[in-house]
């Protein structure tokens, strides 16, 4: 398995390289010119030019990617076009909050999911599972941005026990990953509901409880563990989601992560911040891919990774 | 059981990296500025948490293009003049100032005994070294707004300087306002450190920016003014409407801006918090495209003018607030005259599109951004324009899609554009920054924010001599003439006025927003 | 483990359904109580959409401004809106817009990413290399961006919502297809089928694809929901559809401002939005009850 991670990693560079030439045309191919948009409107097109040249747009495209991939590879991510920062300065008082509100958002969405989706499937069609049903239908059906609002609607002003938005310490975190969440805890029941009942269905489980294994150890060793492999991916992708940071979450509660950054980069077109953002989410993206890669065969020994 | 253990271990890493990570944060909060965890609830500490609506972009004031970013600057930095709360030029580091009949020789003489918050003393030298940066710099945004027009800087004495250009410059003046003026001894030693934590003279002084989370302020014992302050102040941006509305009602926030024009009424009854109206300079128009069919025809124009009901519109779209546009520029700003408005008239705008040749109406684009106000606004002229058989038909692009379609076109002939939903804001005192760049022939797109593409000789001329002089009384002549030629050309639909909303705690007071909708905090005081 | 019951079993029940596919189904789904009563509202909702504009009482983008963001009253059952504007009008006229919206988003969606991941699932090799690969770079293009791209390509408009929602489905089914092909490959079944020399379209279709059916129809009913949502997300970033249009998604996004003062505004839409999606999902999970072949009713 350690072969099958290091060659994979491996992998990663030729990757990531498409993606950054992707990314950058792709970039510079969207309509809009930051030349422009840093100059503002009452600029004449002398002071674009000038801003142009001074942010070194002028340049062959060519010449602009290569120049970025040069510094790239010695650690820098170039300067932002709006705010004259470093890229890496923007990133690191961003990634983190975001790091933190995805795990968190993650972790309590896993855990609610599994067992709603566990306690639903053991108890098909009896109250449990009609009540454990509507809690995950709703929670995939609420729009994220009406859902925030009404949380702070609720807790922040009528009740007053977090904070609106922002970041002041943990408290901070909870209304937004209950938001967040929210969809994911969903999505994750359901799976796991039904993954069970088709588990809880087959012939393997059927001969365990024949050779009379107490029904516990049923669902938790065999039923869950099969189940597991739909859920894996599931939470997998929604990871690498989360991960990108969440424009519309962190829009409502003024969430300093990388979704907010990167939708103010977009609206000014600050191509490195862009740039570099968009890299950075592959690399998580494929990091968090070929973890879900490896837990398949974990969890399903019948999965060959090397085939 | 193997998997068993395997299951629980993954369980287990899952737990722990979500405990790592909640401790990982503590940690990076408490490293900070110790007092930024708390500044969350802060009105009792004679500290201000104020949310504003944007981020902050830049904090070098020489380079600074957004309202909510140089209204931070303000409260630490200052420049030779100021403004004041209507927005007309004031003296602030300058004791006093003339500028020659030919607007070519600025003369200041400084204020003495003050020092920036690095200790270095204010001076014609610190001055010299402030202006000389602007203007050997191209990249930044001043350096195109006058001072890349100022061929010498000279020091007449410890505090006082003389500054001439190369040809006169209506703006300059109000430009001496904006230029704040930095620390000599950053510029030299430290440039690069000027867009994130600039050194000044103001009455507060830079504590720390953490991007997009939150800035902060504190008192500046020095301050060459003196006066009783607020200790410490903390901005955050929280750009959706009802999550600021809500940090306000909470107390969470001491002040908010703007406030959301639909919900002045809910926080005016809500116990606690006061909201206060200010006119702008903000004005909103459609600008209508005068070089191609069916606009370039006068009486379409005028039918456009008289089908939208102004009222109508400040009451819809604005919620009520606001003053309708009664010339072509509003009224804080400098020279203002009005004008005989058209009125709301159905009939009449029926009459004159019948006359141009449209009996029937015809179909048209409107273009706009995708904010939530201007969808609004779009949809309203639409609905207006319906009721006279013009099927208007929105398209609403993003920003930098939209500045790419307008500017993209390199001559009238290439323009797309027909109607434009957009406002124009201008310092209050800066006539000519409010309507060269719109109705000037020179200004046509991509060299400028003429989408109408107005073009009258007469008008031209009248601009162009209004920048060349410094006679006050010639300058409100001439810009009186403009206003009534341009407002009957109709280029616009002109609509209304913006009036700027500002919350605050009932217990805080000397909270002031200019007409530019820069909000001014230098005077807040909380009980 | 016990391979040949299991496939006796699927043999069996297919050549079961064989017979009476139709009336079997209806037998067993008359018992899936939640999904029946679901079902009637979809059907009600689908006439609804059709008939909408014949029985809607207002002209639906007729303005109103002496009448603005009044609440429900006899006259106005859901209210109005911020221009005076009947909103019960507006979801009846806009039913069918976001039903076509999240409908045809979705199943080009599946269309395109049931292909891709079958194909990638069974084949492996570099072919599921180069599709796995592709559906990451996808994926990790935050959706904003290429719906910003493809809005700033192709203009504003309802066809590009449905084509930006479409992109954002297809990795994701992909990746659950050929999640479950993997799974599905190994069965003894489909190695006996191979090993008959059936074609590779036949094992893929007659073997593989039923297996990744019901995570399939899970998935279905869920996207069409999130379709509606993510319309609704695209016009909270100013990237829907028109703003006039009484597209449930516009108008739930439109109405945020007005959450704290004249809340009914955006209430009736997220209620309409709410039920539709809970009705998709218990209708799903019905069906999937019935159709599972893996899953015997009691």
């Amino acid at each position: 398995m350690w072969k099958y991670i290091a060659r994979r990693t491996v992998e990663m560079i030729p990757i990531l390289i498409v993606i950054s030439i992707l990314t950058f045309l792709f970039i510079h191919f969207i309509p809009g010119d930051p030349a422009r948009l840093v100059a503002g409107k009452d600029a004449t097109l002398e002071d674009v030019e000038n801003v142009r040249h001074e942010l070194g747009l002028d340049k062959p495209i060519l010449k602009q990617y290569v120049d970025y991939m040069k510094n790239l590879v010695t650690g820098e991510l170039g300067t932002s076009l709006t705010t004259g920062l470093p890229v890496i300065d923007m990133f690191k008082t961003r990634f983190m909050p975001s790091l933190h509100l995805t795990f968190l958002s993650m972790f309590w969405a896993t855990l609610m999911g599994l067992v709603i989706g566990v306690v639903s499937a053991i108890n098909k069609n009896k109250w449990p599972d009609y009540f454990g049903m509507v809690t995950a239908v709703s929670g995939i059906s609420i729009p994220g941005f009406w859902l925030g609002l009404l949380l702070i609607q609720l807790f922040s002003v009528q009740l007053g026990l977090f904070p609106t938005g922002g970041l002041d310490g943990f408290s901070s975190y909870i209304l937004p990953s209950l938001t967040l969440g929210a969809g994911i805890m969903s999505m994750i029941a359901r799976f796991t509901r039904s993954s069970m009942l088709e588990t809880l269905q087959a012939d393997f489980i059927r001969t365990g409880r024949a050779k009379g294994l107490k029904e516990h150890s049923v669902i938790v060793t065999h039923a869950l563990r099969n189940s597991l492999i739909s859920v894996v991916t599931v939470a997998g992708l929604q990871f690498g989601f989360l991960l990108g940071g969440s424009v519309v979450v962190e829009t409502v509660f003024s969430f300093p992560g990388m979704g907010r950054l990167l939708i103010d980069s977009i609206a000014f077109r600050d191509y490195p911040v862009i740039q570099s953002a968009l890299l950075l989410f592959a690399f998580e993206f494929i990091l968090v891919n070929l973890i879900v890669d490896v837990l398949y065969t974990v969890l399903n020994p019948k999965i060959q990774l090397n085939s | 059981m193997n998997y068993v253990k395997k299951l629980v271990f993954v369980i287990l890493c899952t737990l722990l990296l979500a405990a790592c990570s909640e401790k990982d944060n503590s940690n990076a909060s408490n490293t900070g500025d110790k007092s930024t965890t708390e500044s969350g609830t802060a009105s009792s500490k004679n500290e201000l948490v104020i949310a504003v609506n944007e981020n902050f972009i830049s904090m070098d004031p020489h380079n600074t293009g957004d309202t909510n970013s140089s209204s931070v600057q303000e409260t630490m930095l200052e420049g030779l003049l100021g403004f004041d709360a209507d927005g007309q030029i004031i003296k602030v580091l300058a004791d006093d100032y003339s500028i020659s009949e030919d607007a070519l020789v600025y003369t200041f003489k400084l204020k003495e005994g003050v020092t920036f918050h690095d200790g270095e003393q204010f001076n014609a030298e610190a001055v010299k070294a402030n202006i000389e940066r602007i203007m050997n710099d191209e990249s930044l945004r001043l350096y195109s707004r006058g001072f890349s027009l100022i061929s010498n800087v000279e020091i007449l004495g410890d505090y006082e300087i003389k500054v001439t250009l190369k040809e006169p410059y209506g703006p300059m003046i109000t430009r001496f306002g904006v230029a704040k003026m930095i620390s000599p001894k950053m510029i030299k030693e430290n440039s690069a450190d000027i867009p994130k934590k600039p050194v000044g003279t103001g009455p507060y002084k830079f504590v720390e920016w953490v991007q997009g989370d939150h800035l902060t302020i504190e008192n500046f014992d020095g301050y060459w003014d003196g006066g009783e302050r607020v200790a410490k102040i903390t901005y955050k941006p929280v750009p959706e409407n009802g999550s600021r509305v809500a940090m306000l009602k909470a107390g969470d926030a001491q002040v908010i801006y703007p406030v959301p024009a639909q919900n002045i009424d809910e926080l005016s009854n809500s116990k606690g918090v006061e909201v206060n109206k200010v006119p702008s300079t903000i004005a909103h128009y459609v600008s209508l495209n005068t070089y191609k069919k069916p606009l370039d025809d006068i009486k379409v124009r005028q039918a456009f003018n008289y089908a939208v009901d102004k009222d109508a519109y400040l009451k819809v779209v604005n919620a009520g607030l606001g003053l309708p546009l009664d010339s072509i520029i509003p009224s804080k700003t400098v020279y203002y005259k009005q004008q005989k408005m058209y009125e709301h008239n159905i009939e009449k705008a029926k009459a004159l599109l019948a006359e141009a040749g449209y009996p029937d109406g015809f179909d048209i684009e409107i273009w706009g951004n995708t904010n939530s106000d201007t969808m609004k606004g779009m949809q309203f002229i639409q609905q207006q324009l319906g009721q006279i058989g013009v099927k208007v038909e929105i398209k609403s692009m993003e920003e930098g899609t939209l500045s790419d379609e307008i500017y993209g076109a390199q001559t009238p002939e290439d323009a797309k554009l027909q109607m434009w939903y957009v406002s124009w804001s201008a310092y209050a005192s800066d006539i000519t920054n409010a309507t060269k760049p719109l109705f000037h022939s020179v200004s046509f797109p991509p060299n400028g924010a003429n989408t109408a593409y107005y073009h009258n000789t007469e008008a031209d001329q009248l601009m162009d001599e209004a920048n060349s002089i410094s006679d006050v009384d010639r300058q409100a002549e001439l810009y009186e003439k403009l206003q009534e030629i341009v407002y009957q050309d109709t280029p616009w639909i002109f609509l209304g006025v913006d009036e700027v909303v500002y919350g605050v705690r009932s217990n805080v007071s000397g909270v002031q927003v200019n007409p530019t909708g820069g909000l001014d905090v230098k005077n807040a005081k909380v009980e | 483990m016990t391979s040949p019951t299991t496939m006796q079993n699927s043999q069996v029940q297919n050549t079961q359904k064989k017979y009476s596919p139709l009336k079997e189904f209806w037998k067993s789904f008359k018992k899936q109580k939640a999904a029946l009563v679901a079902s009637i509202f979809i059907v009600l909702l689908i006439v609804v959409a059709f008939i909408g504009p014949y029985i809607a009482p207002y002209d639906p983008f007729e303005p109103n401004y002496d009448a603005l963001l009044e609440g429900p009253s006899a006259s106005h059952l859901a209210g109005t809106d911020e221009y005076g504007r009947d909103i019960f009008s507006r979801l009846i006229v806009g039913a069918k817009i976001s039903l076509m919206v999240s409908f045809s988003a979705v199943f080009l969606g599946l269309i395109l990413g049931t292909i891709l991941g079958l194909i990638s699932g069974y084949f492996g090799g570099w072919i599921d290399k180069i599709i796995m690969r592709s559906c990451d770079v996808l994926f990790s293009f935050p959706d904003l961006l290429l719906a910003i791209a493809i809005v700033a390509l192709l203009g504003p408009g309802i066809n590009n919502v449905i084509i930006a929602v479409m992109i954002f489905s297809v990795p994701s089914f992909a990746r659950l297809v050929r999640g479950a092909t993997l799974n599905a490959k190994e069965n003894v079944y489909v190695e006996a089928a191979q090993s008959m020399g059936a074609s590779h379209v036949r094992v893929l279709w007659k073997h593989i694809f039923p297996e990744t059916i019901s995570e399939l129809i899970i998935f279905v009913t869920m996207r069409i929901g999130t379709a509606i949502l993510a319309a609704s997300g695209l016009s909270f970033l100013g990237l829907g559809a028109s703003p006039e249009m009484p597209e449930w998604g516009v108008m739930l996004s439109s109405g945020r401002d007005y959450l704290g003062t004249s809340s009914h505004v955006v209430i009736m839409p997220g209620i309409a939005i709410f039920l539709t999606v809970l009705a998709f999902n218990l209708i799903g999970d019905g069906l999937r009850d019935v159709l599972d072949p893996k899953i015997k009713n009691n």
